[in-house]
């Protein structure tokens, strides 16, 4: 019976005209949407990896210098993306892609791309993800809004009831019936994208990549099922078809446009983050007083008595390791508290943000498939926000090393300043440093991370079952 | 007979919990968005502040030990002596006495100022630094910085009143107007309306005053309130004729859709379907063209990358350290407290880095030329194809009334950069002649203040996007009132 009343709802789906028009449409923007992304994705690595090699290479090339000189030219690391950034860009467009590694400094992340995109970027970036979280549940309230209270003003459901029909297997049968119509015009969409992705990405994956398309499969149908149950409940409870789509029309807004703006606000007002100017001035002068209140300069002289202290010197000169380098090291470990306190406390708010808006997805489902999506694409803020922790280990170990290096093979320039004795390194030593590697976290801690999110969407799609079977239930069947 | 038709329909209007709800929304976006532009307004202008508290603090160290250095001298009756690069504080004159330290290690902040609607739409402010730090490096060094904030929020994009009026209004415009003529049909109390002495445009235009009547009054009120209390500048005229050109932008957008519905509804189909065909084209005129006017503008014109750029930048310090002299030099240039007294060829190493400073710019210009062009040849795209689409037309026409608009702060960044040179020049030269800073220099600097853009030239901008939304309101107003004529009454 179920299988008789889901062909019968597919094929008046299918040979309705607005469907074709609507499923054309969708396709288009898909493939659109699809083939544009996989364009920059290839574009984007191919310049992230030329540009890394190139700068790795200028590290080493730099030129004969001091050791330290050569860790304040540093080196920038670019962040790398994973394949699946061609479906879900996620925050890349706005998170900063470059990352200067030098000494005495802690950087945030420059080169947005955003900065050179025109306001109208703004309206939102056409892409697989976007179409499938905004679109695609227009498409079901359209296909949907009218299965139950359309028979209903037509005066068929009664007529059905009266043949015997079970209510649940009328609810099973249309949802069926509308799914098919709707993954006609998604699926060969998709299996374009899959095969863009065979063909690109492999090389370039991490392990696991089948195991990510699956699980952003399984939540973007978990999403569309939970519209689609929605709006047989909302199509059933509705007096007329126009209240219902009114009904699903509105939530579809609430939930696609105002509630992740909102969210977005709210989380802000909850968990405030500083302008740019107001955190380089708190730091800089949190820098000058020292972590604990007793300024750098003060324990640099400390640090010198407790040296003399151990080697039994009493000046400078006398020294077996290279006080100026010993010194900028000693400040390097002064300063990197006060930098790991400001800027964890900056991304710190930042995933409090983000953690506030998955939990407001108890409003709209898109708020948590949002963040599956993009943290199984790689594109998301806590993988940005390891990426930049990364990027500080290596810059810490760089100017370690020089710092070390020279301490140790300038011993004898202790108190000497003059242009003939002057230790200058080469590429050999510049070598010590290994060239910066982005590892992504592991693809069980991401997985794992998102647990809350996959809860939320099965709350919402057993929530919305469970709607649509109660709605079914007590559905008048007469117009009144 | 309009009075009274009007009259009717605002009181069965009040009647319908619809409208209330609708209203109630329409406010509450109203008030939030206002206390969210605010807010953000606020959080950029202490930004801004902040460093240029920080900045000037630092300078105003640096003038106290030069006037009690200066205090010193006259008592003492020596000679007040330019002081070598030295950060560890000793005897001798204080490192405020060099130009060169002054202008190398303090940053002026160039700021721009919001005008005073900046709250109502926060355009591109939130992606740009709307504070600049100028100081003896390159330009690029001025505008490497971003501000700072959570990339998921500027992704998802702010909920300020622009996005009330572009996203929301419509929808609440659509929501009261869809089923202008098909309930009434539909219900079968059309027909009897006719039988009275009023026409169908009557009736129509009728029904649309009542509704544009209640939504604008909410929107012009609100959106007053909303000036009133998150405006600034609130004493000048100019912040009233952008207020005044807002309202006319508004006013224009949204006869657009109610037209539209009216158009939808002369042809005379179902509620339901009414209702799906114009949600369809608020989805493809508000989200689907825009970001596809986006996806074209960046693949015809895409910019080149900032990875590109970050290697030639190094590319070219690296050449240009090869022509700065000794390694020790070099070492000096990053560490100016070791310079030993006294030593003339170490001394000269911030010359050396100025000129380098100087041959990075040059072989960078080009490169950051092809972003700018890049960039001009996007909107010039985006200018063009606005047409296809009141969303991108309203957006261009709210961010240049804002002045939150990519050309107001490309204006603001030529000005930075024009200031940068100069607060280079006044340093440089008197560090080059190794002429003491004095106490009284320091009212000298060189001081940023903004040349705001003439209203002229903002309306110029803006005529475009006006006339544009114009012209299609036009359009499809008189398109209904053509159709009509052909209006079948009776439900079939």
């Amino acid at each position: 019976m179920i299988a008789t009343i889901a062909r019968k709802e597919f094929l008046e789906i299918v040979r309705d005209g607005r469907f074709k028009w609507t499923a054309a449409l969708m396709v288009l923007l898909l493939v659109t949407a699809l083939l544009a992304g996989w364009q920059r994705f290839n574009s984007y690595s191919q310049i992230q990896a030329t540009a890394q090699g190139s700068t790795n290479t200028q590290w080493l090339k730099q030129g004969d210098k001091n050791p330290h000189t050569a860790a304040h030219y540093g080196n920038y690391a670019f962040k790398p993306l994973g394949p699946l950034a061609f479906f879900d860009s996620g925050i890349v467009n706005y998170a900063g892609t470059a990352v200067f590694m030098e000494a005495h400094k802690q950087n945030f992340a420059i080169a947005r791309p955003a900065t050179d995109t025109s306001a109208v970027a703004r309206f939102g970036e056409l892409n697989g993800a976007m179409i499938l979280q905004v679109l695609l549940p227009l498409l079901i309230i359209f296909l949907g809004f009218t299965a139950f209270s359309g028979e209903r003003e037509t005066g068929t459901l009664r007529q059905l009831m009266s043949m015997g029909v079970s209510r649940g297997s009328l609810l099973w049968g249309k949802a069926a019936g509308i799914a098919a119509a709707v993954l006609l015009v998604v699926l060969p969409c998709l299996a374009v994208g899959a095969l863009a992705l065979a063909a690109t990405g492999l090389q370039t994956a991490g392990g696991g990549i089948w195991t990510r398309v699956a699980l952003i499969g399984g939540a973007y149908l978990g999403y569309a099922a939970v519209f689609l149950f929605l709006t047989l409940a909302v199509s059933a409870w509705a007096k007329t078809a126009r209240t219902a789509l009114m009904a699903l029309v509105g939530f579809w807004a609430f939930t696609a446009f105002i509630m992740p703006k909102t969210a977005a606000e709210v989380s802000r007002l909850v968990e405030p983050s500083p302008a740019f100017g107001t955190f380089m001035a708190e730091m800089k002068e949190h820098q000058k007083r020292g972590i604990d209140g007793i300024s750098p300069r003060i324990k640099l002289a400390q640090y010198r008595g407790e040296l003399f202290r151990k080697y039994g010197v009493s000046r400078v000169q006398d020294l077996p390791v290279y006080w100026t380098a010993v010194s900028m090291q000693k400040l390097e470990e002064l300063d990197h508290p006060v930098f790991e306190q400001h800027y964890n406390a900056v991304r710190d708010e930042y995933a409090r943000q983000l953690r506030l808006q998955d939990r407001l997805g108890l409003l709209a489902p898109l708020l948590p498939l949002r963040s599956i999506s993009m943290t199984l694409a790689g594109t998301d803020l806590i993988q940005h926000n390891r990426f930049m922790a990364e990027t500080e280990v290596f810059r810490r170990n760089m100017v370690l090393k020089m710092n070390t290096y020279l301490s140790q093979a300038a011993a004898n320039l202790n108190g000497v300043n003059s242009a003939t004795n002057y230790m200058i390194a080469n590429e050999d030593v510049f070598a010590i440093v290994p060239p910066f590697r982005y590892e992504p976290p592991a693809l069980r801690d991401v997985i794992a991370s998102q647990a809350g999110n996959f809860t939320l969407l099965a709350g919402w799609l057993l929530a919305t079952i469970v709607l649509a079977l109660v709605a079914v239930k007590r559905m008048s069947l007469e117009r009144n | 007979m309009y009075r009274l038709i009007i009259s009717h329909e605002t009181r069965s209007l009040a009647r319908t919990g619809a409208l209330w709800a609708i209203l109630a929304l329409l406010v509450f976006a109203i008030g939030f968005a206002a206390f969210a532009g605010g807010r953000a307004i606020t959080r950029q202008a202490k930004g801004a502040a902040d460093a240029v508290a920080f900045e000037n603090g630092e300078r105003a160290k640096m003038r106290q030990d030069t006037e009690a250095y200066a205090a010193e001298v006259a008592a003492s009756g020596g000679t007040y002596e330019f002081a070598t690069v030295n950060h560890v504080p000793g005897r001798g004159p204080p490192q405020g006495t060099n130009a060169g330290v002054v202008g190398a290690e303090t940053a002026a902040y160039v700021v721009l100022p919001p005008t005073g609607l900046a709250a109502l739409s926060i355009g591109q402010s939130d992606v740009q630094l709307n504070y600049l730090p100028a100081s003896m490096g390159t330009t690029l060094d001025m505008i490497k910085n971003l501000e700072t904030e959570n990339p998921v929020n500027l992704q998802t994009g702010p909920f300020d009143i622009a996005f009330v009026v572009i996203f929301l209004l419509p929808i609440f415009i659509l929501a009261m107007t869809y089923d202008l003529l098909s309930s009434e049909k539909e219900r079968g109390t059309l027909a009897m309306i006719l039988a009275h002495p009023v026409s169908l445009r009557e009736l129509m235009a009728s029904k649309i005053v009542a509704r544009a009547a209640v939504i604008l009054a909410v929107v012009v009120g609100f959106g007053l309130l909303a000036l009133l209390s998150v405006g600034t500048q609130l004493d000048q005229a100019e912040t009233w004729v952008r207020f005044a050109l807002w309202i006319i932008a508004t006013l224009l957008y949204s006869l657009f859709w109610f037209s539209l519905a009216v158009l939808v509804n002369v042809y005379g189909r179902s509620s339901a379907t009414n209702g799906t065909i114009l949600a369809g084209i608020w989805l493809i005129l508000v989200v689907v063209v825009p970001t596809l006017v986006s996806l074209l503008a960046t693949t015809l014109y895409p910019a080149p990358s900032r990875m590109d750029l970050i290697v030639a930048a190094r590319e070219a310090q690296t050449a240009g350290e090869k022509n700065m002299g000794s390694a020790l030099d070099r070492f000096y240039s990053e560490h100016m407290d070791q310079v030993p007294t006294g030593d003339q060829r170490a001394m000269d190493f911030l010359t050396l880095a100025q000129a380098n400073a100087a041959n990075i710019e040059k072989a960078l210009l080009p490169l950051y030329e092809q972003f700018r062009e890049q960039s001009l040849h996007q909107e010039g795209l985006v200018q063009r194809f606005q047409y296809l689409s009141p969303a991108i037309m309203m957006q261009l026409a709210l961010n240049e009334i804002s002045g939150t608009s990519t050309a107001r702060y490309q204006d603001f960044l030529d000005q930075a950069f024009r200031f940068r040179s100069q607060w280079n020049d006044f340093f440089a030269s008197r560090f080059l002649k190794r002429e003491p800073l004095r106490p009284a220099d320091y009212d000298q600097f060189p001081s940023f203040s903004y040349v705001p853009e003439s209203l002229t030239t903002v309306l110029g901008r803006l005529a475009t996007s006006l006339a544009g939304l114009l012209l299609v309101c036009a359009g499809v107003t008189l398109l209904p009132f053509v159709g009509l004529r052909r209006y079948q009454v009776a439900a079939r």
